[in-house]
């Protein structure tokens, strides 16, 4: 039995948008277990930046608990906070928000600033961490001379720099074309199985949602049914062009035709 | 920062500047005491007024004979040598060369051209008893040998004519048309241009080449007490009015009325330099306000620009002290390399600096400075408007270092501040 890492109890969020208020957040019960990999999809406006907000501890519900942890971090003074957000968080975003004066290696020893690790073990925790995401060869280079994948895999491992109990992607594909999409999809699924780590992904692209092992819907701030989803829990492969599912023995897609 | 180092060498250097016109003043006018109380016994009887150069004369104007030479009758010596009371006479002949030289002398007003005689001979009474009872030769012999009883055919001269001449001691010189061998060179005692050249020789031959014969120009009458000089003074001036008679007493009134001029120009330095303190404490205010000010607009700026990368440090785990001490220790390093460059400027620009903005610190009245004069407040006759040397010391240049520190980080604490606050969603969502 998987053990719960965070859950969320009659989670409110309430807006006051020029004297109008926007119920952003509605009675939200979201129960997550170790190892989850989860989906979250719902058009713009649905609140699923909001929701990633209050899981992420950057800001906090009208209402309702976030425990993650067994800890209740909606009273969790401000203060303190950032100790949550440091070690047991990773924040993945839509326009990777790598710093554009550091390289890669650099990027990724961020989060470890203000730990207790030395020089070296945060040097060698970064270089690790790359080589995961497949860029060994390009720990030097600034943001601006990496492609937009390239990029989104930098801010993977950045994510993962203090190894936190959840992951938190918000539209880590958005900015991104049809092929890099699926070979990012491909990596957060890798990571999920291969290490095991918990995560949470929101995403208006329901191919992308597919991809996840459990798939939920945030429609005007209220979760929508559970879905199962499908691919990478069973560790199949993925059309780079399009996304269809594919063998290890096979040379051409059989659902786009394209050479892989 | 440039100006922080600046005025505060200025000041210094200002300082300094009256400290060493104090000291050189107050070493000249204690040797003149000296010098005063060791003749209390002379009485000085001149020709002329020997006051030199007439007061007032403006720059440019050729150093002319001066006055004219006048000169009396040597049977004076004997007369005056039978007053009671009266121990001894010694009498000189001072005479100009008719040969004048021209030159030209630097000050900071600009170069001045005169003329003047080429040496002044003083004859000497060469007698042994003279000679050793009174200072009557020059004494700092540098090379060769002072003139002895009875010497002829030879003379003494100042280091600066014998430069001037090209001789030395053994050589023949002419003088009034006739030849004279150098035995002796004696030290001029200033290093001035100004410094007359002298030649010393037997009173007799000076009387003899310069067409004076029986003519003497000085004498220097001395007592057997103190307590005859003024009698005796008062029987020299009743009998020869064409005498200028002078005391140690008259001496020592012109000394008072030279510490006074000095005490007036003493305390006009310090009122200047007490009014440049003023000025630099406001400017040196204003620069460290301007500082702080202009770190804490180039901070506030630079939180604004970077408030998406504050959010980002926060949502990936940076404390509000993380957050801060970054943007404290920016500011920190931003003004300290200021610091570096205002160092840099104000050590080469000290001065140019410190004459822009302060007042400028006169420390004499103008038409005193329009020429270099030799007088005893001036022993030199230097221009005394010297060109101050502006140095910022290391103290001043450490200092302007922890100044720096300091305003960098008090200028960066409130933008640092907010930084820290900022909410890092909100700062997410900013572009």
């Amino acid at each position: 039995m998987s053990e719960l890492v965070l859950e969320t109890q009659k989670l409110d969020k309430v807006y006051k948008l020029g004297g109008r208020t926007v119920r952003a957040l509605s009675d939200v019960n979201l129960q997550v277990k170790k190892g989850d990999f989860i989906s979250i999809m719902g058009p713009s406006g649905s609140g699923k930046t909001t929701l990633l907000n209050m899981l992420g501890c950057l800001d906090r519900p009208t209402s309702g608990k976030v425990i993650l942890d067994n800890v209740d971090v909606t009273k969790v003074p401000e203060r303190k906070l950032f100790k949550i957000r440091r070690h047991k968080i990773g924040f993945i975003f839509q326009t990777f928000n790598l710093l554009p004066y550091l390289n890669a290696l650099e990027n990724v020893e961020l989060p470890m600033e203000g730990t207790k690790k030395s020089g070296d073990k945060k040097k060698q925790r970064a270089s690790e961490l790359l080589k995961m995401v497949g860029l060994s060869e390009r720990e030097g280079h600034r943001p601006h001379r990496l492609s937009a994948g390239e990029q989104q895999r930098v801010a993977i491992a950045r994510a993962l720099a203090n190894d936190p109990t959840i992951v938190l992607a918000d539209e880590p594909t958005g900015n991104l074309d049809t092929k890099t999409k699926y070979e990012i999809v491909r990596l957060l699924g890798t990571l999920n199985i291969d290490q095991g780590t918990t995560i949470i992904m929101v995403t208006h692209d329901s191919h992308i949602a597919a991809r996840a092992g459990r798939m939920l819907s945030l429609y005007d701030g209220k979760l929508g049914k559970e879905k199962e989803g499908t691919h990478l829990l069973k560790k199949e492969l993925i059309c780079p062009y399009c996304g269809g599912e594919i063998q290890p023995d096979n040379t051409f897609c059989p659902h786009c035709g394209k050479k892989l | 920062m440039a100006i922080m180092i600046s005025i505060p060498a200025g000041i210094m250097a200002n300082q300094e500047a009256t400290q060493n016109l104090t000291e050189n003043y107050n070493s000249t006018i204690s040797n003149m005491q000296d010098e005063i109380n060791k003749t209390a016994t002379l009485i000085e009887c001149r020709t002329s007024s020997g006051r030199g150069m007439p007061q007032g004369m403006p720059p440019g104007m050729p150093f002319g004979p001066g006055q004219e030479e006048v000169f009396v009758n040597e049977t004076v010596v004997n007369e005056i040598r039978s007053i009671g009371g009266v121990k001894d006479v010694v009498e000189f002949l001072e005479k100009s060369s008719e040969v004048t030289t021209s030159e030209t002398i630097s000050t900071p007003r600009g170069d001045f051209t005169i003329s003047r005689p080429l040496y002044t001979i003083t004859g000497v009474p060469l007698n042994s008893s003279l000679i050793n009872n009174y200072s009557i030769l020059p004494t700092d012999i540098t090379s060769g040998r002072n003139l002895n009883e009875e010497d002829t055919g030879v003379v003494l001269m100042s280091s600066n004519l014998t430069d001037y001449l090209e001789v030395g001691v053994g050589d023949n010189v002419e003088i009034y048309g006739e030849s004279f061998t150098v035995v002796g060179i004696y030290e001029s005692t200033s290093q001035s241009i100004m410094q007359t050249r002298g030649v010393y020789m037997n009173i007799i031959e000076a009387q003899t080449i310069t067409g004076n014969t029986g003519n003497v120009s000085r004498l220097d009458v001395y007592a057997d007490d103190v307590s005859n000089v003024d009698g005796i003074a008062d029987v020299i001036k009743a009998a020869y009015s064409d005498l200028y008679v002078t005391t140690y007493k008259d001496r020592l009134e012109n000394l008072e009325r030279m510490q006074e001029m000095y005490q007036t120009t003493l305390e006009n330095a310090e009122s200047t330099i007490s009014q440049t303190q003023t000025v630099a404490t406001q400017e040196i205010i204003i620069a460290v306000v301007a500082t702080s000010l202009i770190v804490l607009f180039v901070m506030l700026y630079t939180v604004r620009e970077r408030t998406k990368e504050i959010g980002i440090l926060k949502a990936i785990g940076f404390s509000n002290w993380n957050v801060m001490s970054q943007f404290m220790l920016e500011g920190i390093l931003i003004s300290l390399i200021a610091g570096v460059v205002g160092i840099a400027i104000g050590s080469v620009g000290a001065s140019t600096i410190t004459s822009l903005l302060l007042p400028h610190v006169s420390l004499f009245p103008t038409q005193q400075r329009e020429f270099p004069r030799q007088t005893p407040l001036n022993p030199g006759g230097t221009a005394l408007s010297q060109s101050i040397t502006v140095l910022p010391d290391l103290q001043t240049i450490l200092l302007a270092f922890g100044v720096a520190v300091l305003l960098g980080a008090i200028g960066s604490l409130y933008p640092a501040w907010r930084a820290s606050r900022t909410s890092p969603m909100e700062a997410l969502r900013y572009e």
